[in-house]
This record gives C-alpha cells, sequence and structure tokens, in this order.
C-alpha cells in the first residue's frame, strides 16, 4: 500500500533533518562524551572493584594523563554546548528557524499524552501508538538531558578542574559545603547520563529492531520520506500536507 | 685489542665480583646474625616484654641499615654480648631511654639511639603531637619511629615504595591508629578521616598511582605533625592557605575548606539524596519505557503480522 503511493507521487524519497553544523555538534558531543565517561569511571570506582580501575586507568595512560584527557575533553564539550546555543540563538535570530509545536524540540503536553498513549499501547489496552511531530518525547528526553547534564555536570566538572579560578566568584557563605556538593553533582550524574545513553540512547537509535544497527541520520543528515512518515506523521503532514490527504483518501 | 679478547680477559674479573659480599654486614653483625638470623620464637626480657629473636638476614641486607653493627644502637650489648650488666651508654641516650622506656619496652636504649643518627628528627618528633603524648602523657599505645617506619632491621628509603611511609603505604599506616575506633576515642580524633580521605579526589588519586596526589604527611607534616587544633599545624585555620599553596598556586580563604575530614555537611547530603531519587526515578521510567517497548515490539512482530500491515 504504502510503497504504491510513494511511486506514484513527486515527493522527495529524503530530506534533510539535521545540516552538517548539527551533525559536527553531535560527533563532538558524543566523542567527548564517550571520553569524558571512560576516564572519569576510572576516577569515581578507584577503590571497587579492587585493582580494576588501576589497570583500567593505565590503559588511558595513568591518572596524570587520563586527568589531563578528562581535562580536556570536557573543555572540548562544553565549548561544542556553547556552540550548539549559540548556533541557535543565530538560527532564530536570522528566522532560519521557527517554533511550531509539530516541529519544536520544547517539550509540550502533548507529549505527556504521548507518553501515556504509549504506555496505554505497550499494555495492550490502546491499539493506537502516539503519533509524533519532528520530535518524539523520546527525543525531546534525550536532547534535554544534554542539557541537564551541561547544566549539572558541566558546570561543577568546570568548578572541578579550574577550583582556583572559580573559587573567587563562590560566595562566603557556601565555601563550606559547596566543593563537596560539586563533587557529589559531578560523579552521581555521570553516572546517571551513562545509564541514560546506555538505555535511551542505544536502545532508540542503535538496537530497535527497526533502526539497527544504528540510525544512519548521524552521518547523512537525512530521513527517508517512509521513515518520516512511519515515525513523524504529525511533521510528514506538515510538509505534504497534499500527499498526507491523498493518502487519508486513499 | 680486538673486542672478543677484551671480553675474554674481562669476564673472570666480572665473575670474581659474585664473591665479593654485595652489602657487606660488619664483622660484628656476622657474629651476630650467625645466631640470631636462624633464632626463632621470643624470649622475655628484664623489663617484662617478650623480645623475638629472629632478625631475618635477607630482609636485614636490604634496609638502608644494613651496613651498621647492630651494637651501634644496642649500646648495651656492646662490652660483652649479653652480659648481664651491659656496657656503658652515653648519658643523653641513657636519659632518653628512661623517657620513652614504658613505651620502647624491648630496648629502649636501641630506641633511644636513633638520636645518634637522626637527631634533629628525633627532636622534631619529641616535640610533636606524637611525641609530646609519650613523653608528657606518658602514653605507650602512641606513634614513636618504629610505629610508623616498621623495624629498623629491614627499613628501607621512603621513595623504595615498600616502606610503610612510602606514597603507597602511608595512608594506610597511618590508619593502624587514625582508623582505630578505640584510638579515636581514647584520644578524641577527629572520626571519619581515613574513609573521607579514601573517598577524596586526593585518596582517589593517590590510590590510582597519580604521581602528585597528596599523602596525609603532604598536608600534616610528618615528624614535626600537630594537632588540627594546635596553631602551628600547617591545616590550622589560614595555614591552610599556605599549605594548599604548595600544590594549587594561588590557594586563598575561599578554596582551601574545599577538603576536610568532616563528614559531609546537611547541604550535601541532602543534595546528593535529591540527586540519587533523580536519578533513580529516571533510572525506573527509561527501563520500563525500553522494556515495554521491546516486549510491544515482540508481540506485534508475533501476535498481531496480519493485523498491521
Amino acid at each position: 500500500m504504502s510503497e504504491m503511493n510513494t511511486a506514484t507521487t513527486g515527493i522527495p524519497r529524503e530530506i534533510e533533518r539535521f545540516n552538517v553544523t548539527f551533525r559536527i555538534q553531535h560527533v563532538l558531543m558524543f566523542t567527548t562524551f564517550l571520553i569524558l565517561s571512560f576516564t572519569g569511571w576510572g576516577l569515581k570506582y578507584a577503590h571497587d572493584p579492587e585493582g580494576l580501575a588501576s589497570i583500567w586507568i593505565r590503559i588511558w595512560g595513568g591518572p596524570d594523563t587520563a586527568g589531563l584527557i578528562h581535562r580536556i575533553a570536557g573543555v572540548t564539550m562544553l565549548i561544542d554546548f556553547v556552540w550548539h546555543v549559540i548556533y541557535l540563538i543565530y538560527l532564530f535570530a536570522t528566522k532560519q528557524m521557527t517554533i511550531n509545536t509539530k516541529t519544536t524540540i520544547i517539550p509540550l503536553p502533548k507529549d505527556v499524552f504521548d507518553v501515556i498513549k504509549n504506555f496505554m499501547y505497550f499494555f495492550g489496552l490502546s491499539k493506537e501508538k502516539a503519533r509524533f511531530g519532528k520530535y518524539s518525547y523520546a527525543q525531546k528526553f534525550d536532547y534535554w538531558a544534554v542539557f541537564w547534564g551541561m547544566f549539572i555536570i558541566g558546570s561543577s566538572g568546570y568548578a572541578l578542574a579550574f577550583p582556583m579560578q572559580v573559587s573567587y566568584i563562590i560566595p562566603s557563605f557556601a565555601t563550606g559545603w559547596i566543593w563537596e556538593l560539586l563533587g557529589l553533582m559531578h560523579s552521581d550524574e555521570a553516572l546517571l547520563a551513562i545509564v541514560f545513553i546506555l538505555f535511551w540512547h542505544f536502545y532508540n537509535e542503535h538496537l530497535k529492531p527497526e533502526v539497527f544497527p544504528m540510525s544512519w541520520i548521524w552521518i547523512t543528515g537525512r530521513i527517508s520520506t517512509e521513515t518520516l512518515k512511519h515515525h513523524h506523521p504529525l511533521e510528514y503532514e506538515l510538509l505534504f500536507p497534499e500527499e498526507a490527504k491523498k493518502e487519508k483518501k486513499g | 685489542m680486538s673486542q672478543k679478547t677484551y671480553a675474554v680477559a674481562v669476564a673472570p674479573l666480572l665473575f670474581l665480583l659474585f664473591f665479593l659480599p654485595s652489602v657487606g654486614f660488619s664483622q660484628e653483625s656476622e657474629t651476630c646474625l650467625s645466631c640470631h638470623s636462624v633464632m626463632k620464637g621470643k624470649i622475655k626480657v628484664q623489663s617484662g616484654s617478650m623480645v623475638d629473636l629472629n632478625v631475618d638476614a635477607e630482609k636485614f641486607k636490604a634496609s638502608v641499615h644494613a651496613t651498621l653493627p647492630c651494637t651501634e644502637c644496642h649500646l648495651k650489648f656492646s662490652a660483652a654480648s649479653h652480659a648481664s650488666s651491659g656496657a656503658a651508654v652515653p648519658s643523653d641516650i641513657l636519659s632518653l631511654s628512661t623517657k620513652i622506656s614504658a613505651k620502647f619496652t624491648s630496648d629502649p636504649v636501641a630506641g633511644a639511639s636513633c638520636t645518634k643518627c637522626h637527631e634533629g628528627i628525633y627532636q622534631k618528633v619529641l616535640s610533636s603531637v606524637h611525641g609530646k603524648n609519650i613523653l608528657g602523657k606518658k602514653q605507650v599505645d602512641g606513634a614513636l619511629c618504629l610505629d610508623c617506619h616498621g623495624s629498623p632491621h629491614y627499613i628501607t628509603k621512603v621513595k623504595d615504595g615498600k616502606s610503610p611511609m612510602s606514597r603507597k603505604y602511608q595512608v594506610e599506616t597511618c590508619g593502624t591508629c587514625h582508623g582505630n575506633q578505640e584510638i579515636i576515642e581514647k584520644y578524641k580524633l577527629e572520626e571519619n578521616v581515613m574513609d573521607s580521605f579514601k573517598e577524596s579526589f586526593h585518596g582517589r588519586k593517590l590510590h590510582l598511582g597519580h604521581t602528585r596526589a597528596p599523602v596525609c604527611a603532604s598536608c600534616h607534616n610528618a615528624h614535626d605533625i600537630q594537632s588540627k587544633n594546635d596553631p602551628t599545624s600547617p591545616v590550622f585555620g589560614n595555614n591552610k592557605v599556605k599549605t594548599c599553596g604548595k600544590c594549587h598556586k594561588g590557594a586563598n580563604e575561599k578554596f582551601v575548606p574545599a577538603i576536610t575530614h568532616k563528614r559531609p555537611g546537611p547541604i550535601p547530603h541532602y543534595g546528593e539524596k535529591l540527586l540519587i531519587l533523580l536519578t533513580m526515578g529516571t533510572f525506573a521510567f527509561i527501563i520500563v519505557h525500553v522494556l515495554l517497548e521491546a516486549f510491544a515490539d515482540i508481540r506485534d512482530a508475533v501476535f498481531r503480522k496480519k493485523e498491521g500491515k
């Protein structure tokens, strides 16, 4: 049924989803993320299991070098994040990006209903899966998790990497406990980020039967209109209203 | 002379090296060790304490004291070995030995004789919180030379890595007292110091073998250690600015509270609880979601094949 429709219509076979800037930002983000996770893990679990962390850290050139790698990767990630935010501001300022409820990545009440709808579907209580715009709630969650990570892990990491410089701006009432808190924030939320990526991102973008071994959008930046129609029907309807109408009637 | 003939000429000479004593015990030590290296067990001495008779010759040979004759420290034995009266001991060492005799029961003269070579350090120790505890308070469970450095027969350089005061073992060694609940309670020491150091960035890095991570003595001083409440202690009040500044250039009053051995205050404590709650909540959501979605996919693939497409 669907094959016939695409064959007869004049719509493009694929559309650009992420431009090259976004793709580079993503590559920088995940390479630094992996390096940070690998080097940081050794320090977080320095004591247990006994001896293993020492071996692991030696793979990264010993604790001195691993620390340096961790700092360089951390600063690179922060720069990548700042670049992303500035780029977004630029896109909005030049009207290349506008806010539309069907294409925005900003969480909306609809996302909560989508979660409920999907859970109903998982339990067999509903025959309909949630229908998404450009970004499903899973993808929004993925995206904003990075912001949370940057806010918590990035800021604390910056403070821990440059304690001397940061100590000047810390209000005196906080000096007694802030460093302890920063250490905990960095380490606890790093674990959250790692597990989040391992379960959520890896399942949704790698392991799911329909994307395995991975969704190639991170390299090509393009999504086929077939996939778009299937996974992002609201965006499809927005982009190709004529086709969508025809298909509904058909 | 060709290289080969040169080698032939030198090889026998090199071979002779095997017959030379490698470190060379003194003649006297050889005599003592001929019995004491094979003797086993302990005997009771005059003071009533049990003394181990065995000296491991191999380990002694590897120690920094290997070349010293036994009577360099065991001064009482220098006249005739095992004579009941013993030899005359210099008065300064004798007076020091009586001061430490309660603590150093086996051979207090030997314990005091460290000062013959290490006088400056010995004086520092005696005026430190550890020394004052023994001299002033007459306690016997406090630290003196051997409690930290181990047996003088087997003592190695701190940099060797096998010494109990080496970077690898120092924290553990200090912990034998500072992690001992009885001693902590008796002397009202700061609790939790070993754990808080272990958990700290310093402790973790040290454990992993970081070359610049501090050990206990890096901040608290070694032989001239004082209580943290003593104004001369490097970790007392604003002395920390200078102490931390040894590694952290430009350390200021706001920076130095970063490291304490206290239990975390309420804000970090409840802050962490909050973070754990958030983390666990997120885990619960994503894991349940991923599993349910996977099951639903399998269900659709197996049971709803026909309906789906």
